[in-house]
Protein backbone atom coordinates (compact mmCIF):
# COMPACT_ATOMS: atom_id res chain seq x y z
CA UNK A 1 0.00 0.00 0.00
CA UNK A 2 1.23 3.54 -0.79
CA UNK A 3 1.66 5.84 2.04
CA UNK A 4 -0.09 8.81 1.38
CA UNK A 5 2.48 11.82 2.43
CA UNK A 6 2.27 15.41 2.76
CA UNK A 7 5.64 17.02 2.95
CA UNK A 8 6.17 20.23 4.92
CA UNK A 9 9.67 22.20 4.10
CA UNK A 10 10.25 25.80 3.20
CA UNK A 11 12.91 24.90 0.89
CA UNK A 12 12.11 24.56 -2.82
CA UNK A 13 14.89 22.75 -3.54
CA UNK A 14 15.25 19.97 -1.16
CA UNK A 15 11.19 19.30 -1.46
CA UNK A 16 11.57 18.78 -5.37
CA UNK A 17 14.62 16.54 -4.36
CA UNK A 18 13.19 14.63 -2.02
CA UNK A 19 9.62 13.94 -4.04
CA UNK A 20 12.23 13.01 -7.08
CA UNK A 21 14.44 10.39 -4.69
CA UNK A 22 10.94 9.31 -3.18
CA UNK A 23 9.42 8.63 -6.46
CA UNK A 24 6.82 5.99 -6.39
CA UNK A 25 7.56 4.75 -2.86
CA UNK A 26 5.01 6.94 -1.64
CA UNK A 27 1.96 9.22 -3.33
CA UNK A 28 2.97 12.79 -2.12
CA UNK A 29 -0.30 14.29 -1.82
CA UNK A 30 0.72 18.03 -0.40
CA UNK A 31 3.75 20.36 -0.06
CA UNK A 32 3.43 23.30 2.86
CA UNK A 33 6.09 25.95 3.46
CA UNK A 34 5.02 27.58 6.49
CA UNK A 35 3.01 26.59 9.72
CA UNK A 36 -0.04 28.43 8.15
CA UNK A 37 -0.03 26.54 5.05
CA UNK A 38 0.85 23.50 6.55
CA UNK A 39 -2.29 23.30 9.55
CA UNK A 40 -4.95 23.43 7.05
CA UNK A 41 -3.54 21.20 4.38
CA UNK A 42 -2.83 18.20 6.32
CA UNK A 43 -6.42 18.35 8.17
CA UNK A 44 -7.73 18.28 4.70
CA UNK A 45 -5.92 15.80 3.46
CA UNK A 46 -5.64 13.26 6.48
CA UNK A 47 -2.39 11.72 5.56
CA UNK A 48 -0.59 8.90 6.72
CA UNK A 49 2.83 10.52 7.03
CA UNK A 50 3.96 14.42 7.47
CA UNK A 51 8.03 14.83 6.78
CA UNK A 52 8.12 17.69 8.92
CA UNK A 53 11.00 20.51 8.77
CA UNK A 54 11.70 21.22 12.46
CA UNK A 55 12.17 25.11 11.51
CA UNK A 56 10.24 26.90 8.91
CA UNK A 57 9.90 30.48 8.09
CA UNK A 58 6.70 31.41 10.81
CA UNK A 59 7.42 28.87 13.75
CA UNK A 60 8.73 25.64 14.56
CA UNK A 61 7.45 21.41 13.48
CA UNK A 62 6.17 21.27 17.06
CA UNK A 63 3.39 24.04 16.54
CA UNK A 64 1.91 22.18 13.31
CA UNK A 65 2.40 18.76 15.78
CA UNK A 66 0.54 20.47 18.66
CA UNK A 67 -2.12 21.95 16.21
CA UNK A 68 -3.40 18.92 13.80
CA UNK A 69 -3.03 15.96 16.42
CA UNK A 70 -6.07 16.30 18.75
CA UNK A 71 -8.42 16.76 15.39
CA UNK A 72 -6.16 14.29 13.46
CA UNK A 73 -4.52 11.89 15.35
CA UNK A 74 -4.26 9.19 12.86
CA UNK A 75 -1.55 11.21 11.07
CA UNK A 76 1.94 10.30 11.97
CA UNK A 77 4.57 13.18 12.30
CA UNK A 78 8.45 12.21 10.95
CA UNK A 79 10.50 15.22 11.60
CA UNK A 80 13.29 15.47 8.89
CA UNK A 81 16.40 18.24 9.53
CA UNK A 82 19.27 19.58 8.92
CA UNK A 83 19.79 20.55 12.34
CA UNK A 84 20.87 17.86 14.95
CA UNK A 85 20.82 20.39 18.00
CA UNK A 86 19.24 18.40 21.04
CA UNK A 87 16.35 21.28 22.02
CA UNK A 88 15.42 20.74 17.95
CA UNK A 89 15.14 16.99 18.23
CA UNK A 90 13.80 17.09 21.51
CA UNK A 91 10.99 20.06 21.20
CA UNK A 92 9.48 17.79 18.00
CA UNK A 93 9.81 14.19 19.84
CA UNK A 94 7.63 15.22 22.69
CA UNK A 95 5.91 17.37 21.02
CA UNK A 96 4.46 14.19 19.30
CA UNK A 97 6.92 13.17 16.03
CA UNK A 98 7.35 9.30 15.96
CA UNK A 99 11.08 9.89 14.26
CA UNK A 100 14.00 12.07 13.50
CA UNK A 101 16.14 11.73 10.73
CA UNK A 102 18.47 14.32 9.25
CA UNK A 103 18.69 15.27 5.84
CA UNK A 104 21.60 13.33 4.49
CA UNK A 105 19.13 10.45 4.88
CA UNK A 106 19.14 8.11 1.51
CA UNK A 107 15.93 8.45 -0.53
CA UNK A 108 15.75 4.09 -0.12
CA UNK A 109 16.50 4.77 3.56
CA UNK A 110 13.76 7.75 4.34
CA UNK A 111 11.23 5.35 2.19
CA UNK A 112 11.59 2.78 5.00
CA UNK A 113 11.68 5.25 7.59
CA UNK A 114 8.44 6.83 6.52
CA UNK A 115 6.47 2.81 5.96
CA UNK A 116 7.87 2.53 9.59
CA UNK A 117 6.43 5.42 10.83
CA UNK A 118 3.14 4.98 9.32
CA UNK A 119 2.89 1.46 10.66
CA UNK A 120 3.35 3.35 13.98
CA UNK A 121 6.76 2.18 14.84
CA UNK A 122 9.90 4.80 15.71
CA UNK A 123 12.63 5.63 13.66
CA UNK A 124 15.55 7.08 15.48
CA UNK A 125 18.98 8.46 13.51
CA UNK A 126 22.48 7.52 15.30
CA UNK A 127 22.84 10.79 16.48
CA UNK A 128 19.00 10.86 18.41
CA UNK A 129 19.65 7.38 19.10
CA UNK A 130 23.37 8.93 20.98
CA UNK A 131 21.53 11.64 22.70
CA UNK A 132 18.95 9.43 24.04
CA UNK A 133 21.46 7.25 25.39
CA UNK A 134 23.36 10.03 26.81
CA UNK A 135 20.01 12.06 28.20
CA UNK A 136 18.95 8.57 29.78
CA UNK A 137 22.56 8.01 31.23
CA UNK A 138 23.52 11.27 33.00
CA UNK A 139 21.88 13.64 35.38
CA UNK A 140 19.87 12.69 38.88
CA UNK A 141 15.99 11.54 37.84
CA UNK A 142 13.67 14.25 39.47
CA UNK A 143 10.96 12.33 41.02
CA UNK A 144 8.43 10.59 38.59
CA UNK A 145 7.45 7.29 37.20
CA UNK A 146 11.08 5.37 37.40
CA UNK A 147 9.72 2.95 34.92
CA UNK A 148 9.22 6.41 32.44
CA UNK A 149 12.81 7.56 33.40
CA UNK A 150 14.83 4.20 32.97
CA UNK A 151 16.03 2.59 29.60
CA UNK A 152 16.55 -1.42 30.24
CA UNK A 153 19.21 -3.06 29.50
CA UNK A 154 18.10 -4.66 26.33
CA UNK A 155 16.50 -0.91 25.39
CA UNK A 156 20.20 0.61 25.89
CA UNK A 157 21.55 -1.93 23.68
CA UNK A 158 18.98 -2.10 21.10
CA UNK A 159 19.97 2.39 21.43
CA UNK A 160 23.27 1.40 21.22
CA UNK A 161 23.50 -0.43 18.29
CA UNK A 162 21.35 2.51 16.36
CA UNK A 163 23.76 4.80 17.03
CA UNK A 164 26.70 2.47 15.43
CA UNK A 165 24.72 2.73 12.23
CA UNK A 166 22.85 -0.91 12.55
CA UNK A 167 19.66 -1.47 10.76
CA UNK A 168 16.54 -2.85 12.42
CA UNK A 169 17.14 -5.65 10.50
CA UNK A 170 20.81 -6.60 11.17
CA UNK A 171 20.23 -5.50 15.01
CA UNK A 172 17.54 -8.24 15.21
CA UNK A 173 20.22 -10.44 13.54
CA UNK A 174 22.90 -9.50 16.16
CA UNK A 175 20.58 -9.70 19.18
CA UNK A 176 18.78 -13.04 17.97
CA UNK A 177 15.21 -11.07 18.45
CA UNK A 178 12.34 -10.19 15.90
CA UNK A 179 12.22 -7.10 14.12
CA UNK A 180 8.88 -6.53 15.47
CA UNK A 181 11.14 -6.96 19.23
CA UNK A 182 13.39 -4.03 18.48
CA UNK A 183 10.77 -2.16 16.50
CA UNK A 184 8.64 -2.15 20.37
CA UNK A 185 12.01 -1.74 22.05
CA UNK A 186 12.95 1.72 19.94
CA UNK A 187 8.63 2.54 20.62
CA UNK A 188 8.96 2.37 23.96
CA UNK A 189 12.13 4.56 24.22
CA UNK A 190 10.38 6.97 22.43
CA UNK A 191 7.68 7.17 24.17
CA UNK A 192 9.83 6.98 27.13
CA UNK A 193 11.67 10.26 25.36
CA UNK A 194 8.38 11.69 25.25
CA UNK A 195 6.73 10.94 28.75
CA UNK A 196 9.87 11.16 30.86
CA UNK A 197 10.65 13.60 33.53
CA UNK A 198 14.08 12.93 33.66
CA UNK A 199 16.48 15.34 34.60
CA UNK A 200 18.42 16.27 31.33
CA UNK A 201 15.55 15.84 29.42
CA UNK A 202 13.51 18.30 31.42
CA UNK A 203 16.07 20.65 31.59
CA UNK A 204 16.39 20.98 28.14
CA UNK A 205 12.80 21.14 27.31
CA UNK A 206 12.36 23.95 30.05
CA UNK A 207 15.71 26.07 28.93
CA UNK A 208 14.13 25.99 25.70
CA UNK A 209 10.33 26.42 26.65
CA UNK A 210 9.28 23.63 25.24
CA UNK A 211 6.90 22.06 28.50
CA UNK B 1 7.84 56.25 12.99
CA UNK B 2 5.03 56.07 15.53
CA UNK B 3 3.82 59.46 17.19
CA UNK B 4 1.56 60.18 20.02
CA UNK B 5 -2.05 61.54 20.14
CA UNK B 6 -1.57 63.79 22.74
CA UNK B 7 -4.76 64.49 24.74
CA UNK B 8 -6.34 61.53 23.50
CA UNK B 9 -4.56 59.50 26.90
CA UNK B 10 -7.45 57.46 28.94
CA UNK B 11 -6.73 56.92 32.65
CA UNK B 12 -5.20 54.10 33.07
CA UNK B 13 -6.56 51.37 35.76
CA UNK B 14 -4.10 49.16 36.51
CA UNK B 15 -1.08 51.41 37.42
CA UNK B 16 -3.31 54.22 39.15
CA UNK B 17 -2.49 55.87 43.06
CA UNK B 18 -5.26 58.34 42.52
CA UNK B 19 -7.36 58.19 39.40
CA UNK B 20 -4.73 57.04 37.05
CA UNK B 21 -3.79 60.39 35.25
CA UNK B 22 -0.28 60.25 35.37
CA UNK B 23 -0.38 56.31 34.35
CA UNK B 24 -2.71 57.57 31.68
CA UNK B 25 -0.36 59.90 30.76
CA UNK B 26 2.85 57.79 30.87
CA UNK B 27 1.22 55.25 28.60
CA UNK B 28 0.22 58.05 25.90
CA UNK B 29 3.58 59.45 26.25
CA UNK B 30 5.64 56.33 26.13
CA UNK B 31 7.80 57.77 29.35
CA UNK B 32 8.45 56.48 32.65
CA UNK B 33 5.16 56.97 34.98
CA UNK B 34 7.58 58.50 38.28
CA UNK B 35 8.36 61.13 35.58
CA UNK B 36 5.19 62.15 35.26
CA UNK B 37 4.15 61.85 38.89
CA UNK B 38 7.37 64.09 39.80
CA UNK B 39 5.97 66.80 37.11
CA UNK B 40 3.16 67.04 39.09
CA UNK B 41 4.56 66.40 42.40
CA UNK B 42 6.59 70.14 41.33
CA UNK B 43 3.85 71.77 40.18
CA UNK B 44 2.16 70.64 43.00
CA UNK B 45 4.42 72.37 45.18
CA UNK B 46 3.55 75.63 43.43
CA UNK B 47 0.62 76.40 45.29
CA UNK B 48 -1.43 73.50 44.78
CA UNK B 49 -1.46 73.88 40.86
CA UNK B 50 -0.22 70.37 40.29
CA UNK B 51 -3.45 68.99 42.18
CA UNK B 52 -5.64 71.40 39.80
CA UNK B 53 -3.85 70.43 36.92
CA UNK B 54 -4.64 66.75 37.82
CA UNK B 55 -8.10 67.12 38.47
CA UNK B 56 -8.40 69.12 34.80
CA UNK B 57 -6.88 66.57 33.38
CA UNK B 58 -8.94 63.88 34.76
CA UNK B 59 -12.11 65.54 34.26
CA UNK B 60 -11.01 66.13 30.20
CA UNK B 61 -10.38 62.61 30.28
CA UNK B 62 -14.09 61.88 30.83
CA UNK B 63 -15.19 64.55 29.02
CA UNK B 64 -12.46 64.77 25.85
CA UNK B 65 -12.61 68.11 25.55
CA UNK B 66 -9.51 69.81 25.56
CA UNK B 67 -10.70 73.60 25.35
CA UNK B 68 -12.31 73.38 28.68
CA UNK B 69 -9.23 71.65 30.71
CA UNK B 70 -7.07 74.16 29.91
CA UNK B 71 -9.70 76.99 30.56
CA UNK B 72 -9.59 75.47 33.50
CA UNK B 73 -6.26 75.22 34.43
CA UNK B 74 -5.54 78.31 33.70
CA UNK B 75 -8.24 80.04 35.60
CA UNK B 76 -8.25 77.43 38.69
CA UNK B 77 -4.18 78.04 38.48
CA UNK B 78 -4.85 81.93 38.93
CA UNK B 79 -7.27 81.96 41.09
CA UNK B 80 -5.65 79.99 43.25
CA UNK B 81 -2.28 81.57 43.10
CA UNK B 82 -4.12 84.61 43.86
CA UNK B 83 -5.84 83.53 46.91
CA UNK B 84 -2.55 82.60 48.42
CA UNK B 85 -1.11 85.74 47.77
CA UNK B 86 0.58 85.50 45.09
CA UNK B 87 1.16 88.64 42.95
CA UNK B 88 -0.63 89.72 39.94
CA UNK B 89 2.67 89.21 38.26
CA UNK B 90 3.45 85.65 39.66
CA UNK B 91 -0.04 84.84 38.35
CA UNK B 92 0.48 86.34 35.22
CA UNK B 93 3.99 84.52 34.49
CA UNK B 94 1.84 81.12 36.27
CA UNK B 95 -0.95 81.99 33.03
CA UNK B 96 1.88 82.17 30.43
CA UNK B 97 3.60 79.14 31.38
CA UNK B 98 0.24 77.62 31.51
CA UNK B 99 -0.83 79.16 27.89
CA UNK B 100 2.85 77.66 26.72
CA UNK B 101 1.96 74.31 27.84
CA UNK B 102 -1.43 74.70 26.15
CA UNK B 103 0.26 75.79 23.06
CA UNK B 104 2.48 73.27 22.72
CA UNK B 105 -0.56 70.69 23.16
CA UNK B 106 -2.71 72.47 20.40
CA UNK B 107 0.25 71.73 18.26
CA UNK B 108 -1.92 69.68 16.07
CA UNK B 109 -3.14 67.63 19.69
CA UNK B 110 -0.20 65.56 18.95
CA UNK B 111 4.06 64.88 19.87
CA UNK B 112 5.81 63.77 16.64
CA UNK B 113 9.38 62.05 17.18
CA UNK B 114 10.70 63.77 13.78
CA UNK B 115 8.37 67.13 14.91
CA UNK B 116 10.54 70.48 15.71
CA UNK B 117 10.03 71.19 19.21
CA UNK B 118 6.98 73.64 19.64
CA UNK B 119 8.83 76.55 20.16
CA UNK B 120 5.63 78.58 20.46
CA UNK B 121 5.36 77.65 23.51
CA UNK B 122 8.58 76.79 25.17
CA UNK B 123 8.83 80.85 24.28
CA UNK B 124 5.22 81.41 26.49
CA UNK B 125 6.75 79.57 29.18
CA UNK B 126 10.11 80.90 29.25
CA UNK B 127 8.18 84.43 28.90
CA UNK B 128 6.03 82.99 32.21
CA UNK B 129 9.26 82.53 33.52
CA UNK B 130 10.95 85.61 33.70
CA UNK B 131 7.72 87.08 34.88
CA UNK B 132 7.67 84.91 38.00
CA UNK B 133 11.63 85.42 38.84
CA UNK B 134 11.17 89.11 38.89
CA UNK B 135 8.28 88.73 41.18
CA UNK B 136 10.47 89.13 43.51
CA UNK B 137 7.62 88.07 46.44
CA UNK B 138 9.14 85.40 48.83
CA UNK B 139 6.49 82.70 48.44
CA UNK B 140 7.02 83.11 44.72
CA UNK B 141 10.47 82.92 44.80
CA UNK B 142 9.96 79.67 46.18
CA UNK B 143 7.52 78.35 44.81
CA UNK B 144 7.90 79.70 41.19
CA UNK B 145 11.45 76.89 40.41
CA UNK B 146 9.50 74.12 41.03
CA UNK B 147 6.41 75.18 38.71
CA UNK B 148 9.12 76.37 36.13
CA UNK B 149 10.86 73.27 36.65
CA UNK B 150 8.05 71.12 36.24
CA UNK B 151 6.22 73.18 33.17
CA UNK B 152 9.70 73.07 31.47
CA UNK B 153 9.74 69.19 31.78
CA UNK B 154 6.19 68.66 30.59
CA UNK B 155 7.11 70.56 27.18
CA UNK B 156 10.37 68.95 26.51
CA UNK B 157 10.18 66.17 28.19
CA UNK B 158 8.69 63.99 25.85
CA UNK B 159 10.73 65.75 23.19
CA UNK B 160 14.22 64.45 24.84
CA UNK B 161 13.23 61.36 25.46
CA UNK B 162 12.45 60.25 21.79
CA UNK B 163 15.51 62.32 21.15
CA UNK B 164 17.27 59.37 23.48
CA UNK B 165 15.00 56.39 22.28
CA UNK B 166 16.20 57.96 18.45
CA UNK B 167 19.64 57.34 19.34
CA UNK B 168 19.25 53.69 20.81
CA UNK B 169 17.94 52.95 17.98
CA UNK B 170 20.29 53.88 15.84
CA UNK B 171 22.88 52.04 17.68
CA UNK B 172 21.02 49.20 17.56
CA UNK B 173 20.74 49.52 13.88
CA UNK B 174 24.97 50.07 13.97
CA UNK B 175 25.16 46.87 15.46
CA UNK B 176 22.85 45.07 13.40
CA UNK B 177 24.97 46.03 10.06
CA UNK B 178 28.21 45.21 12.00
CA UNK B 179 26.90 41.52 12.29
CA UNK B 180 25.62 41.79 8.82
CA UNK B 181 29.06 42.33 7.89
CA UNK B 182 30.73 39.51 9.68
CA UNK B 183 28.12 37.33 8.28
CA UNK B 184 29.14 38.38 4.97
CA UNK B 185 32.73 37.94 5.95
CA UNK B 186 32.20 34.26 6.97
CA UNK B 187 30.02 33.12 3.97
CA UNK B 188 31.94 34.80 1.58
CA UNK B 189 34.72 33.35 3.08
CA UNK B 190 33.53 29.80 3.27
CA UNK B 191 30.43 28.93 1.25
CA UNK B 192 31.17 31.12 -1.28
CA UNK B 193 34.34 29.36 -2.06
CA UNK B 194 32.88 26.12 -1.59
CA UNK B 195 30.35 26.89 -4.39
CA UNK B 196 32.71 28.04 -6.52
CA UNK B 197 35.32 25.24 -6.12
CA UNK B 198 31.74 22.41 -6.54
CA UNK B 199 31.21 24.39 -9.73
CA UNK B 200 34.89 23.56 -11.14
CA UNK B 201 34.78 20.41 -9.83
CA UNK B 202 31.00 19.18 -11.13
CA UNK B 203 32.27 16.18 -13.28
CA UNK B 204 33.53 14.43 -9.64
CA UNK B 205 30.71 14.03 -7.93
CA UNK B 206 32.38 12.29 -5.12
CA UNK B 207 34.84 15.29 -4.88
CA UNK B 208 31.94 17.43 -4.51
CA UNK B 209 30.02 15.51 -1.96
CA UNK B 210 33.25 15.87 0.09
CA UNK B 211 33.26 19.43 -0.34
CA UNK B 212 29.67 20.11 0.54
CA UNK B 213 30.04 17.98 3.57
CA UNK B 214 33.30 19.70 5.10
CA UNK B 215 31.71 23.09 4.31
CA UNK B 216 28.40 21.82 6.13
CA UNK B 217 30.14 20.99 8.91
CA UNK B 218 32.16 23.91 9.21
CA UNK B 219 28.76 25.96 8.96
CA UNK B 220 27.19 24.19 11.49
CA UNK B 221 29.58 24.31 14.48
CA UNK B 222 29.84 28.10 13.56
CA UNK B 223 25.77 28.27 13.79
CA UNK B 224 25.41 25.70 16.27
CA UNK B 225 28.62 26.23 17.82
CA UNK B 226 27.70 22.52 19.15
CA UNK B 227 30.44 20.81 17.26
CA UNK B 228 33.81 23.61 17.43
CA UNK B 229 35.70 22.30 14.95
CA UNK B 230 38.06 25.31 15.23
CA UNK B 231 39.61 23.65 18.12
CA UNK B 232 40.22 20.29 17.62
CA UNK B 233 41.66 19.67 21.32
CA UNK B 234 38.59 20.97 22.51
CA UNK B 235 37.15 17.19 23.07
CA UNK B 236 37.02 13.64 22.00
CA UNK B 237 34.12 14.59 20.07
CA UNK B 238 35.88 17.80 18.09
CA UNK B 239 38.70 15.87 18.01
CA UNK B 240 36.78 12.44 16.44
CA UNK B 241 34.60 15.15 14.27
CA UNK B 242 37.58 16.45 12.45
CA UNK B 243 39.18 13.56 11.96
CA UNK B 244 35.93 12.70 10.28
CA UNK B 245 36.06 15.60 8.10
CA UNK B 246 39.72 14.56 7.06
CA UNK B 247 38.71 11.38 6.16
CA UNK B 248 35.82 12.59 4.14
CA UNK B 249 37.84 14.73 2.01
CA UNK B 250 40.54 12.67 1.52
CA UNK B 251 38.25 9.71 0.39
CA UNK B 252 35.40 11.03 -0.64
CA UNK B 253 33.03 9.01 1.81
CA UNK B 254 30.57 10.38 4.15
CA UNK B 255 31.26 9.72 8.05
CA UNK B 256 28.08 9.78 10.27
CA UNK B 257 29.20 10.35 13.48
CA UNK B 258 27.09 9.99 16.52
CA UNK B 259 27.70 10.19 20.25
CA UNK B 260 26.40 9.92 23.82
CA UNK B 261 28.55 11.71 26.10
CA UNK B 262 32.11 13.54 25.48
CA UNK B 263 35.39 14.34 27.44
CA UNK B 264 38.51 15.92 27.20
CA UNK B 265 41.23 15.02 25.11
CA UNK B 266 44.51 14.03 26.69
CA UNK B 267 47.45 11.48 25.73
CA UNK B 268 45.19 8.16 25.74
CA UNK B 269 42.16 9.83 24.50
CA UNK B 270 44.34 11.53 21.57
CA UNK B 271 45.83 8.05 20.66
CA UNK B 272 42.07 6.56 20.53
CA UNK B 273 41.03 9.24 18.16
CA UNK B 274 44.10 8.74 15.94
CA UNK B 275 43.41 4.96 15.98
CA UNK B 276 40.00 5.22 15.02
CA UNK B 277 40.53 7.84 12.31
CA UNK B 278 42.79 4.84 10.48
CA UNK B 279 40.01 2.69 11.19
CA UNK B 280 37.93 5.27 8.93
CA UNK B 281 40.49 6.18 6.92
CA UNK B 282 40.41 1.60 6.00
CA UNK B 283 37.37 1.37 5.83
CA UNK B 284 36.98 4.53 3.29
CA UNK B 285 40.17 2.48 1.18
CA UNK B 286 38.75 -0.85 1.31
CA UNK B 287 35.30 -1.24 2.12
CA UNK B 288 33.94 0.39 -1.25
CA UNK B 289 30.99 2.15 0.21
CA UNK B 290 29.74 5.43 0.17
CA UNK B 291 29.23 5.48 3.75
CA UNK B 292 30.98 4.96 7.06
CA UNK B 293 29.16 5.23 10.74
CA UNK B 294 30.95 6.19 13.94
CA UNK B 295 29.68 6.32 17.10
CA UNK B 296 31.37 7.48 20.26
CA UNK B 297 30.45 6.59 23.74
CA UNK B 298 31.90 7.94 27.16
CA UNK B 299 30.70 6.10 30.12
CA UNK B 300 31.84 6.33 33.83
CA UNK B 301 34.32 2.99 32.90
CA UNK B 302 35.27 3.51 29.60
CA UNK B 303 35.20 5.14 26.17
CA UNK B 304 34.61 4.01 23.25
CA UNK B 305 34.60 4.31 19.85
CA UNK B 306 32.93 2.20 17.32
CA UNK B 307 33.70 2.32 13.75
CA UNK B 308 31.65 0.18 11.25
CA UNK B 309 31.24 0.00 7.64
CA UNK B 310 28.97 -2.43 5.27
CA UNK B 311 31.54 -3.13 2.57
CA UNK B 312 33.17 -5.99 1.25
CA UNK B 313 34.74 -6.93 4.97
CA UNK B 314 37.26 -9.41 4.59
CA UNK B 315 39.42 -12.74 6.64
CA UNK B 316 41.66 -11.95 8.45
CA UNK B 317 43.68 -15.07 8.31
CA UNK B 318 43.76 -13.67 4.22
CA UNK B 319 44.74 -10.04 4.61
CA UNK B 320 47.08 -8.61 2.54
CA UNK B 321 50.71 -7.42 4.45
CA UNK B 322 50.09 -4.08 3.47
CA UNK B 323 46.24 -3.97 5.23
CA UNK B 324 47.66 -6.15 8.31
CA UNK B 325 50.11 -3.67 9.30
CA UNK B 326 47.33 -0.92 8.86
CA UNK B 327 45.02 -3.12 11.57
CA UNK B 328 48.40 -3.40 13.50
CA UNK B 329 49.10 0.24 13.91
CA UNK B 330 45.17 0.70 15.25
CA UNK B 331 45.44 -2.18 17.80
CA UNK B 332 49.35 -1.41 18.84
CA UNK B 333 48.57 2.16 18.68
CA UNK B 334 45.63 1.56 21.29
CA UNK B 335 46.95 -1.35 23.05
CA UNK B 336 49.82 1.54 24.01
CA UNK B 337 47.56 3.45 25.67
CA UNK B 338 45.97 0.55 27.57
CA UNK B 339 43.00 0.26 25.51
CA UNK B 340 41.72 -2.60 23.50
CA UNK B 341 40.04 -3.16 20.10
CA UNK B 342 38.48 -5.37 18.53
CA UNK B 343 37.76 -5.91 14.85
CA UNK B 344 34.79 -7.66 13.98
CA UNK B 345 34.57 -8.61 9.74
CA UNK B 346 33.18 -10.95 7.38
CA UNK B 347 33.73 -10.77 4.10
CA UNK B 348 30.90 -9.58 2.36
CA UNK B 349 29.09 -8.71 5.92
CA UNK B 350 30.89 -5.50 6.37
CA UNK B 351 33.27 -4.60 9.08
CA UNK B 352 32.92 -3.41 12.69
CA UNK B 353 35.76 -1.83 14.51
CA UNK B 354 35.38 -1.06 17.99
CA UNK B 355 38.14 0.70 20.34
CA UNK B 356 37.83 0.69 23.87
CA UNK B 357 39.80 2.86 26.33
CA UNK B 358 39.12 1.53 30.05
CA UNK B 359 38.51 4.84 32.41
CA UNK B 360 38.95 3.20 36.10
CA UNK B 361 41.85 5.38 37.24
CA UNK B 362 39.81 8.64 35.82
Amino acid sequence: MTRRVVLVDDHGLFLAGVRAELGDAVDVVGEAGTVAEAVPLIKEQDPDVVLLDVHLPDGSGDAIINAVAPERPGVRFLALSVSDAVEDVIAVIRAGARGYVTKTISGDELATAIERVASGDAVFSPRLAGFVLDAFRAGERVGGDAELDELTPREREVLQLIARGYMYKEIAARLRLSVKTVESHVSNVLRKLQLSTRHELTRWATQHRLV
Amino acid sequence: MSYVALPMFTSSTDERVIAGVCAGIARALDVDVTLVRLVFALLALAAGAGILLYLALWAYGRSKRPLWAVLLVVVAGALLLHAVGVSDRSVAGIALVAAGLGFAWRQGGRFRADAPLSYGGLALVAAGAVLLLQGGRPTASLLAPGAIAGALLLVAGPWLWRLALERDTERAARIRSEERTEVAARVHDSVLQTLALIQRHAQEPRRVAAIARRQERELRGWLYGDQPLGDETASVFAALSAAAADVEELHGVRVELASAGDCPVDDATGALVLAAREAMTNAAKFAGVDEVDVFLEVTDTAISVFVRDRGAGFDRAAVPAGRRGLVDSVEGRLERAGGRAKVVSRPGAGTEVELRLPRSER
